[in-house]
Protein backbone atom coordinates (compact mmCIF):
# COMPACT_ATOMS: atom_id res chain seq x y z
CA UNK A 1 0.00 0.00 0.00
CA UNK A 2 0.92 3.64 -0.29
CA UNK A 3 1.29 6.00 2.10
CA UNK A 4 1.29 10.19 2.26
CA UNK A 5 2.39 11.38 5.82
CA UNK A 6 4.93 14.65 7.26
CA UNK A 7 8.36 13.39 7.93
CA UNK A 8 9.95 15.75 10.26
CA UNK A 9 8.59 18.62 8.23
CA UNK A 10 9.08 17.00 4.79
CA UNK A 11 5.80 15.57 3.32
CA UNK A 12 6.96 11.94 1.91
CA UNK A 13 5.80 8.69 0.28
CA UNK A 14 6.04 5.39 0.71
CA UNK A 15 5.37 1.81 -0.71
CA UNK A 16 4.50 -0.03 2.46
CA UNK A 17 3.70 -3.71 3.22
CA UNK A 18 0.54 -3.67 6.04
CA UNK A 19 2.75 -5.31 8.69
CA UNK A 20 5.19 -2.94 8.54
CA UNK A 21 6.09 -0.78 11.47
CA UNK A 22 6.16 3.13 11.51
CA UNK A 23 9.80 2.06 13.90
CA UNK A 24 11.03 -0.27 10.82
CA UNK A 25 10.17 2.47 8.41
CA UNK A 26 11.86 5.26 9.85
CA UNK A 27 14.55 3.15 9.96
CA UNK A 28 14.69 0.79 6.83
CA UNK A 29 13.10 2.96 4.44
CA UNK A 30 14.38 6.12 5.65
CA UNK A 31 17.59 5.38 6.97
CA UNK A 32 16.18 7.74 10.10
CA UNK A 33 18.00 4.98 12.33
CA UNK A 34 18.31 7.48 15.57
CA UNK A 35 15.31 5.79 16.42
CA UNK A 36 16.08 2.89 18.37
CA UNK A 37 14.40 -0.43 18.89
CA UNK A 38 14.14 -1.84 22.05
CA UNK A 39 11.57 -3.92 23.70
CA UNK A 40 9.27 -4.03 20.61
CA UNK A 41 6.20 -4.10 22.98
CA UNK A 42 5.87 -0.53 24.16
CA UNK A 43 7.54 -0.51 27.89
CA UNK A 44 11.27 1.15 27.18
CA UNK A 45 10.45 3.52 25.27
CA UNK A 46 13.61 3.70 22.76
CA UNK A 47 11.44 4.15 19.87
CA UNK A 48 9.82 6.71 20.72
CA UNK A 49 8.40 9.54 18.28
CA UNK A 50 6.16 12.56 17.96
CA UNK A 51 2.90 11.54 15.74
CA UNK A 52 0.52 14.72 15.50
CA UNK A 53 2.29 16.39 18.36
CA UNK A 54 2.22 13.26 20.61
CA UNK A 55 4.59 10.82 21.88
CA UNK A 56 4.21 7.41 20.78
CA UNK A 57 6.10 4.16 20.70
CA UNK A 58 6.94 3.44 17.18
CA UNK A 59 7.02 -0.29 17.59
CA UNK A 60 3.46 -0.22 18.33
CA UNK A 61 1.88 2.30 14.95
CA UNK A 62 2.00 -0.13 11.79
CA UNK A 63 3.39 2.41 9.11
CA UNK A 64 -0.46 1.53 7.51
CA UNK A 65 -1.87 3.37 10.50
CA UNK A 66 0.38 6.85 9.67
CA UNK A 67 -1.44 7.97 6.46
CA UNK A 68 -1.96 11.73 6.79
CA UNK A 69 0.00 12.24 10.07
CA UNK A 70 2.70 14.55 11.06
CA UNK A 71 6.01 12.30 12.33
CA UNK A 72 8.68 13.63 14.07
CA UNK A 73 12.11 11.92 14.97
CA UNK A 74 15.06 12.48 16.70
CA UNK A 75 16.31 13.52 13.24
CA UNK A 76 13.85 16.37 12.54
CA UNK A 77 14.52 18.79 15.99
CA UNK A 78 17.87 20.57 14.89
CA UNK A 79 17.78 23.63 13.14
CA UNK A 80 19.74 24.78 10.73
CA UNK A 81 22.56 22.47 11.74
CA UNK A 82 21.87 23.48 15.29
CA UNK A 83 21.34 20.74 17.88
CA UNK A 84 17.93 21.45 20.12
CA UNK A 85 18.39 22.67 23.57
CA UNK A 86 17.62 18.95 24.77
CA UNK A 87 19.83 17.86 22.72
CA UNK A 88 22.53 20.03 24.12
CA UNK A 89 21.67 20.00 27.40
CA UNK A 90 21.58 16.47 27.17
CA UNK A 91 25.29 16.59 26.63
CA UNK A 92 26.10 19.42 28.53
CA UNK A 93 24.20 17.62 31.89
CA UNK A 94 25.99 14.00 31.20
CA UNK A 95 22.32 12.46 30.66
CA UNK A 96 24.00 10.52 28.29
CA UNK A 97 26.03 7.86 28.96
CA UNK A 98 25.45 4.66 25.94
CA UNK A 99 23.24 7.06 24.40
CA UNK A 100 20.78 3.72 23.05
CA UNK A 101 18.05 5.00 25.09
CA UNK A 102 18.68 8.88 24.43
CA UNK A 103 16.61 9.62 20.79
CA UNK A 104 13.76 8.12 23.07
CA UNK A 105 13.89 9.77 26.22
CA UNK A 106 14.27 13.51 24.13
CA UNK A 107 11.69 13.07 21.95
CA UNK A 108 9.23 12.45 25.43
CA UNK A 109 10.80 15.23 26.58
CA UNK A 110 9.99 17.50 23.27
CA UNK A 111 6.54 16.42 23.43
CA UNK A 112 6.35 17.67 27.10
CA UNK A 113 7.48 20.74 26.30
CA UNK A 114 5.62 21.12 23.06
CA UNK A 115 2.55 20.92 26.02
CA UNK A 116 4.01 22.15 28.68
CA UNK A 117 6.47 24.59 28.29
CA UNK A 118 7.25 24.90 32.15
CA UNK A 119 7.37 21.40 33.56
CA UNK A 120 7.47 20.42 37.19
CA UNK A 121 10.06 17.86 38.21
CA UNK A 122 6.68 15.67 38.74
CA UNK A 123 5.46 16.53 35.64
CA UNK A 124 8.75 15.49 33.64
CA UNK A 125 9.46 12.47 35.63
CA UNK A 126 5.72 11.37 34.45
CA UNK A 127 6.33 12.09 30.87
CA UNK A 128 9.59 10.09 30.84
CA UNK A 129 8.34 7.14 33.12
CA UNK A 130 7.85 5.59 29.47
CA UNK A 131 11.38 5.15 29.00
CA UNK A 132 14.33 3.31 30.81
CA UNK A 133 17.53 4.06 30.82
CA UNK A 134 19.56 1.58 32.67
CA UNK A 135 23.25 3.62 32.98
CA UNK A 136 22.92 7.02 32.99
CA UNK A 137 20.30 7.41 35.86
CA UNK A 138 17.78 9.71 35.36
CA UNK A 139 18.90 12.46 37.85
CA UNK A 140 20.67 14.15 34.81
CA UNK A 141 18.28 13.27 32.55
CA UNK A 142 15.39 15.28 34.59
CA UNK A 143 17.99 18.00 35.93
CA UNK A 144 18.71 18.18 31.47
CA UNK A 145 15.28 18.52 30.69
CA UNK A 146 14.97 21.49 33.53
CA UNK A 147 17.26 23.30 31.77
CA UNK A 148 15.79 22.96 28.14
CA UNK A 149 12.56 24.31 29.62
CA UNK A 150 13.82 27.33 30.79
CA UNK A 151 16.02 28.04 27.37
CA UNK A 152 12.78 26.92 25.08
CA UNK A 153 10.54 29.27 26.75
CA UNK A 154 13.01 32.25 26.33
CA UNK B 1 5.51 -11.84 13.27
CA UNK B 2 2.37 -9.92 11.94
CA UNK B 3 0.01 -11.61 9.75
CA UNK B 4 -1.61 -8.65 8.21
CA UNK B 5 -2.07 -8.42 4.95
CA UNK B 6 -4.37 -5.11 4.75
CA UNK B 7 -4.92 -1.79 6.75
CA UNK B 8 -8.28 0.01 6.03
CA UNK B 9 -8.87 3.58 7.06
CA UNK B 10 -12.55 4.22 7.26
CA UNK B 11 -13.96 7.39 8.09
CA UNK B 12 -17.51 6.69 9.37
CA UNK B 13 -19.28 4.39 11.86
CA UNK B 14 -21.62 3.35 8.95
CA UNK B 15 -17.86 2.50 6.84
CA UNK B 16 -17.02 0.76 9.64
CA UNK B 17 -19.97 -1.78 9.63
CA UNK B 18 -20.11 -2.10 6.02
CA UNK B 19 -16.52 -3.74 6.53
CA UNK B 20 -17.09 -5.76 9.12
CA UNK B 21 -19.93 -7.48 7.68
CA UNK B 22 -19.65 -11.05 6.38
CA UNK B 23 -16.41 -11.03 8.69
CA UNK B 24 -15.16 -14.77 9.37
CA UNK B 25 -12.90 -13.12 11.99
CA UNK B 26 -9.94 -12.43 9.35
CA UNK B 27 -10.54 -8.68 10.17
CA UNK B 28 -10.40 -7.12 13.19
CA UNK B 29 -10.57 -3.76 14.22
CA UNK B 30 -7.38 -1.46 15.48
CA UNK B 31 -7.48 1.53 17.64
CA UNK B 32 -4.33 2.23 19.55
CA UNK B 33 -2.57 -1.44 18.93
CA UNK B 34 -0.97 -1.33 22.36
CA UNK B 35 -2.35 -4.87 23.06
CA UNK B 36 -2.24 -6.19 19.43
CA UNK B 37 1.14 -5.64 18.63
CA UNK B 38 2.84 -7.02 21.65
CA UNK B 39 -0.16 -9.78 20.90
CA UNK B 40 1.08 -10.35 17.80
CA UNK B 41 4.66 -11.05 18.72
CA UNK B 42 4.01 -13.69 20.97
CA UNK B 43 1.85 -15.07 18.37
CA UNK B 44 -1.19 -14.96 20.28
CA UNK B 45 -4.08 -17.14 19.40
CA UNK B 46 -6.17 -14.23 20.01
CA UNK B 47 -5.05 -12.33 16.62
CA UNK B 48 -3.18 -15.60 14.80
CA UNK B 49 -5.54 -15.42 11.89
CA UNK B 50 -5.90 -11.76 11.31
CA UNK B 51 -5.35 -10.35 7.86
CA UNK B 52 -7.16 -7.60 7.60
CA UNK B 53 -7.02 -4.64 10.03
CA UNK B 54 -9.49 -1.86 10.17
CA UNK B 55 -8.34 1.27 12.04
CA UNK B 56 -11.02 3.04 13.45
CA UNK B 57 -8.91 5.91 14.70
CA UNK B 58 -9.76 8.30 11.40
CA UNK B 59 -13.70 7.64 12.77
CA UNK B 60 -14.30 11.59 14.48
CA UNK B 61 -17.91 9.98 15.47
CA UNK B 62 -16.06 7.64 17.87
CA UNK B 63 -13.55 10.03 19.58
CA UNK B 64 -16.20 12.44 20.77
CA UNK B 65 -17.34 13.03 24.04
CA UNK B 66 -21.45 14.27 24.82
CA UNK B 67 -23.79 15.10 27.54
CA UNK B 68 -27.31 14.70 26.18
CA UNK B 69 -30.55 14.10 28.58
CA UNK B 70 -28.26 13.44 31.34
CA UNK B 71 -26.29 10.76 29.54
CA UNK B 72 -22.98 11.39 29.16
CA UNK B 73 -21.74 9.62 25.83
CA UNK B 74 -18.05 8.35 25.37
CA UNK B 75 -16.73 7.16 21.65
CA UNK B 76 -15.43 4.49 21.97
CA UNK B 77 -11.83 5.41 20.38
CA UNK B 78 -10.79 8.02 22.77
CA UNK B 79 -7.54 7.93 24.56
CA UNK B 80 -6.89 7.77 27.74
CA UNK B 81 -5.20 11.25 27.07
CA UNK B 82 -7.53 12.09 25.77
CA UNK B 83 -9.73 11.45 28.75
CA UNK B 84 -7.52 12.60 31.44
CA UNK B 85 -8.04 16.44 29.26
CA UNK B 86 -11.73 16.12 28.76
CA UNK B 87 -13.36 19.13 30.58
CA UNK B 88 -16.94 17.24 30.57
CA UNK B 89 -14.80 13.96 31.94
CA UNK B 90 -12.88 15.69 34.70
CA UNK B 91 -16.40 17.20 36.06
CA UNK B 92 -18.38 14.30 36.25
CA UNK B 93 -16.78 10.82 35.82
CA UNK B 94 -13.23 11.59 38.50
CA UNK B 95 -12.71 8.04 39.12
CA UNK B 96 -11.97 7.18 35.32
CA UNK B 97 -9.82 10.44 34.92
CA UNK B 98 -8.17 8.87 38.02
CA UNK B 99 -7.79 5.40 36.96
CA UNK B 100 -6.54 6.54 33.19
CA UNK B 101 -3.55 8.47 34.96
CA UNK B 102 -2.77 5.18 36.14
CA UNK B 103 -2.65 3.72 32.53
CA UNK B 104 0.51 2.48 31.42
CA UNK B 105 3.40 5.65 30.19
CA UNK B 106 2.39 9.26 28.15
CA UNK B 107 3.40 6.86 25.09
CA UNK B 108 0.80 4.09 25.72
CA UNK B 109 -2.17 6.23 26.93
CA UNK B 110 -1.76 8.62 23.76
CA UNK B 111 -2.54 5.67 21.69
CA UNK B 112 -3.96 2.96 24.03
CA UNK B 113 -8.12 3.92 24.06
CA UNK B 114 -10.80 3.22 26.38
CA UNK B 115 -12.78 0.71 24.35
CA UNK B 116 -9.77 -1.14 23.70
CA UNK B 117 -8.93 -1.63 27.31
CA UNK B 118 -12.27 -3.72 28.14
CA UNK B 119 -12.53 -5.09 25.04
CA UNK B 120 -9.26 -6.98 25.50
CA UNK B 121 -10.81 -7.12 28.61
CA UNK B 122 -7.61 -8.20 30.44
CA UNK B 123 -8.14 -9.04 34.43
CA UNK B 124 -5.91 -6.36 35.07
CA UNK B 125 -7.88 -3.69 32.45
CA UNK B 126 -7.92 -0.48 35.03
CA UNK B 127 -10.93 1.57 33.26
CA UNK B 128 -13.02 -1.69 33.85
CA UNK B 129 -13.68 -1.29 37.73
CA UNK B 130 -14.66 2.64 37.48
CA UNK B 131 -16.67 2.25 34.63
CA UNK B 132 -18.69 -0.84 36.49
CA UNK B 133 -19.34 1.57 39.43
CA UNK B 134 -20.61 4.08 37.21
CA UNK B 135 -23.07 1.59 35.92
CA UNK B 136 -21.89 1.88 32.37
CA UNK B 137 -23.54 1.20 28.84
CA UNK B 138 -22.30 0.22 25.64
CA UNK B 139 -23.33 0.72 22.16
CA UNK B 140 -22.55 -1.73 19.71
CA UNK B 141 -23.62 -1.53 16.05
CA UNK B 142 -23.12 -3.98 13.46
CA UNK B 143 -24.06 -3.69 9.55
CA UNK B 144 -27.70 -4.21 10.21
CA UNK B 145 -28.32 -3.95 13.72
CA UNK B 146 -28.03 -2.04 16.88
CA UNK B 147 -27.70 -2.74 20.68
CA UNK B 148 -27.27 -1.15 24.28
CA UNK B 149 -25.78 -3.80 26.42
CA UNK B 150 -24.76 -3.31 29.90
CA UNK B 151 -20.83 -3.43 30.31
CA UNK B 152 -21.10 -5.91 33.19
CA UNK B 153 -23.10 -8.01 30.76
CA UNK B 154 -20.42 -7.61 27.63
CA UNK B 155 -17.67 -8.97 30.12
CA UNK B 156 -17.55 -12.71 29.73
CA UNK B 157 -14.49 -14.12 31.11
CA UNK B 158 -10.49 -12.89 30.76
CA UNK B 159 -10.10 -11.64 26.83
CA UNK B 160 -13.54 -12.71 26.49
CA UNK B 161 -16.97 -10.38 25.62
CA UNK B 162 -20.27 -10.95 23.89
CA UNK B 163 -18.81 -9.09 21.10
CA UNK B 164 -19.43 -10.63 17.52
CA UNK B 165 -16.61 -10.55 14.84
CA UNK B 166 -18.81 -8.27 12.95
CA UNK B 167 -19.53 -5.84 15.63
CA UNK B 168 -17.74 -2.41 16.64
CA UNK B 169 -18.41 -0.89 19.47
CA UNK B 170 -19.41 2.86 19.22
CA UNK B 171 -19.77 4.33 22.42
CA UNK B 172 -19.90 4.18 26.29
CA UNK B 173 -22.85 5.73 27.72
CA UNK B 174 -22.85 6.47 31.30
CA UNK B 175 -25.74 8.08 33.38
CA UNK B 176 -24.72 11.63 34.52
CA UNK B 177 -23.40 10.56 38.51
CA UNK B 178 -25.65 12.25 41.37
CA UNK B 179 -23.25 15.42 42.97
CA UNK B 180 -24.14 13.44 46.10
CA UNK B 181 -21.79 10.37 46.08
CA UNK B 182 -17.97 10.92 46.69
CA UNK B 183 -15.33 8.29 45.86
CA UNK B 184 -11.93 7.46 44.87
CA UNK B 185 -9.90 4.66 42.13
CA UNK B 186 -7.12 2.99 44.30
CA UNK B 187 -4.45 0.96 41.95
CA UNK B 188 -1.76 -1.23 43.58
CA UNK B 189 0.99 -2.79 41.54
CA UNK B 190 4.25 -4.11 41.61
CA UNK B 191 5.86 -0.31 41.48
CA UNK B 192 4.56 3.08 41.07
CA UNK B 193 4.35 3.94 37.65
CA UNK B 194 4.00 2.29 34.67
CA UNK B 195 2.44 -0.13 36.00
CA UNK B 196 -0.12 -3.21 35.72
CA UNK B 197 -2.58 -3.37 38.36
CA UNK B 198 -2.68 -6.22 40.81
CA UNK B 199 -5.07 -4.83 42.92
CA UNK B 200 -7.80 -2.27 42.45
CA UNK B 201 -10.55 -1.04 43.69
CA UNK B 202 -13.27 1.53 42.54
CA UNK B 203 -15.84 3.05 44.42
CA UNK B 204 -18.86 5.53 45.02
CA UNK B 205 -20.80 6.22 48.24
CA UNK B 206 -23.52 8.22 49.29
CA UNK B 207 -23.90 8.35 53.06
CA UNK B 208 -26.87 10.69 54.90
CA UNK B 209 -25.70 11.92 58.36
CA UNK B 210 -23.36 9.34 58.84
CA UNK B 211 -25.86 6.35 57.13
CA UNK B 212 -24.43 4.91 54.19
CA UNK B 213 -27.57 5.55 52.21
CA UNK B 214 -25.96 3.77 48.62
CA UNK B 215 -22.53 2.32 47.36
CA UNK B 216 -21.00 0.94 44.79
CA UNK B 217 -17.90 -1.13 44.73
CA UNK B 218 -16.14 -2.70 41.95
CA UNK B 219 -12.46 -4.64 41.82
CA UNK B 220 -10.17 -4.80 38.74
CA UNK B 221 -7.22 -7.66 38.47
CA UNK B 222 -7.63 -9.27 41.96
CA UNK B 223 -10.57 -10.99 40.01
CA UNK B 224 -11.13 -12.63 36.92
CA UNK B 225 -12.48 -10.01 35.59
CA UNK B 226 -13.67 -6.48 36.99
CA UNK B 227 -16.54 -7.40 38.89
CA UNK B 228 -18.97 -5.33 41.04
CA UNK B 229 -20.03 -6.93 44.65
CA UNK B 230 -23.61 -6.12 44.95
CA UNK B 231 -23.57 -8.18 48.15
CA UNK B 232 -21.34 -5.88 49.76
CA UNK B 233 -23.29 -2.97 48.50
CA UNK B 234 -26.56 -4.26 50.24
CA UNK B 235 -24.52 -5.09 52.94
CA UNK B 236 -23.45 -1.76 53.37
CA UNK B 237 -27.02 -0.13 52.80
CA UNK B 238 -28.37 1.62 56.19
CA UNK B 239 -24.87 1.20 58.11
CA UNK B 240 -23.77 3.99 60.27
CA UNK B 241 -19.91 4.51 59.25
CA UNK B 242 -17.77 4.05 61.86
CA UNK B 243 -14.63 1.57 62.82
CA UNK B 244 -17.12 -1.15 63.46
CA UNK B 245 -19.22 -1.56 60.47
CA UNK B 246 -16.33 -0.02 58.01
CA UNK B 247 -14.20 -3.61 59.30
CA UNK B 248 -17.66 -5.45 58.87
CA UNK B 249 -17.29 -3.99 55.13
CA UNK B 250 -14.23 -4.76 54.33
CA UNK B 251 -14.24 -8.52 55.89
CA UNK B 252 -17.26 -9.18 53.30
CA UNK B 253 -15.41 -7.75 50.23
CA UNK B 254 -12.83 -10.06 50.94
CA UNK B 255 -15.19 -12.87 51.18
CA UNK B 256 -16.79 -12.09 47.85
CA UNK B 257 -13.34 -11.74 46.29
CA UNK B 258 -12.24 -15.04 47.41
CA UNK B 259 -15.91 -16.57 46.21
CA UNK B 260 -15.69 -14.90 42.72
CA UNK B 261 -11.77 -15.85 42.01
CA UNK B 262 -11.29 -18.66 44.51
CA UNK B 263 -8.30 -19.54 46.60
CA UNK B 264 -5.06 -18.95 43.81
CA UNK B 265 -1.29 -18.75 45.24
CA UNK B 266 -2.04 -14.93 45.82
CA UNK B 267 -4.75 -15.14 48.07
CA UNK B 268 -3.19 -15.14 51.54
CA UNK B 269 -1.35 -11.67 50.37
CA UNK B 270 -4.04 -9.95 47.94
CA UNK B 271 -7.20 -10.69 50.31
CA UNK B 272 -5.55 -8.83 53.57
CA UNK B 273 -4.48 -6.13 51.31
CA UNK B 274 -7.66 -5.79 49.91
CA UNK B 275 -9.67 -5.43 52.71
CA UNK B 276 -7.05 -3.26 54.27
CA UNK B 277 -7.44 -1.04 51.42
CA UNK B 278 -11.29 -1.00 51.83
CA UNK B 279 -10.86 -0.23 55.66
CA UNK B 280 -8.96 2.58 54.47
CA UNK B 281 -10.83 4.13 51.70
CA UNK B 282 -14.10 3.97 54.10
CA UNK B 283 -12.27 5.70 56.72
CA UNK B 284 -11.68 9.15 54.72
CA UNK B 285 -15.27 8.86 54.40
CA UNK B 286 -15.72 8.59 57.78
CA UNK B 287 -13.35 11.44 58.50
CA UNK B 288 -14.88 13.45 56.02
CA UNK B 289 -11.67 14.06 54.00
CA UNK B 290 -10.84 15.51 50.81
CA UNK B 291 -12.44 12.46 48.64
CA UNK B 292 -12.87 12.48 45.05
CA UNK B 293 -16.22 14.18 44.20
Amino acid sequence: MEIRFTLNHNSVTAVIEPNLRLLDLLRNQFHLTGTKEGCSIGECGACTVIMNGKAVNSCLVLAGQCEGAEIITIEGIEKDGKLHPLQENFLKSGAIQCGFCTPGMIMSAYALLLENPNPTEEEIKDAIAGNLCRCTGYKQIIDAVEKSAKEVEK
Amino acid sequence: MIPVKEILLPRSIDEVCRLLHNNNGSSKIIAGGTDILPGFHIESPRFKNIERLIDINNVKELKSVSVDNDVISIGSAITFSEIISNQILNENLPLLVKASKTIGSTQIRNRATLGGNFINNAPCADSVAPLLVYDAEIKIKSYNSEKVMKLQDFLVKPYGTRLNSDEVVTHIMIPLPSKKYVGDFYKLGRRRAVTISRISLAYLIESVNGIINDLKIASGAVTPIGTRFYDVEQFAKGKILNDDSIKEIAIKLGEQILDVSGIRWSSEYKIPVVQHVCYQLFKEIERGSNLIK
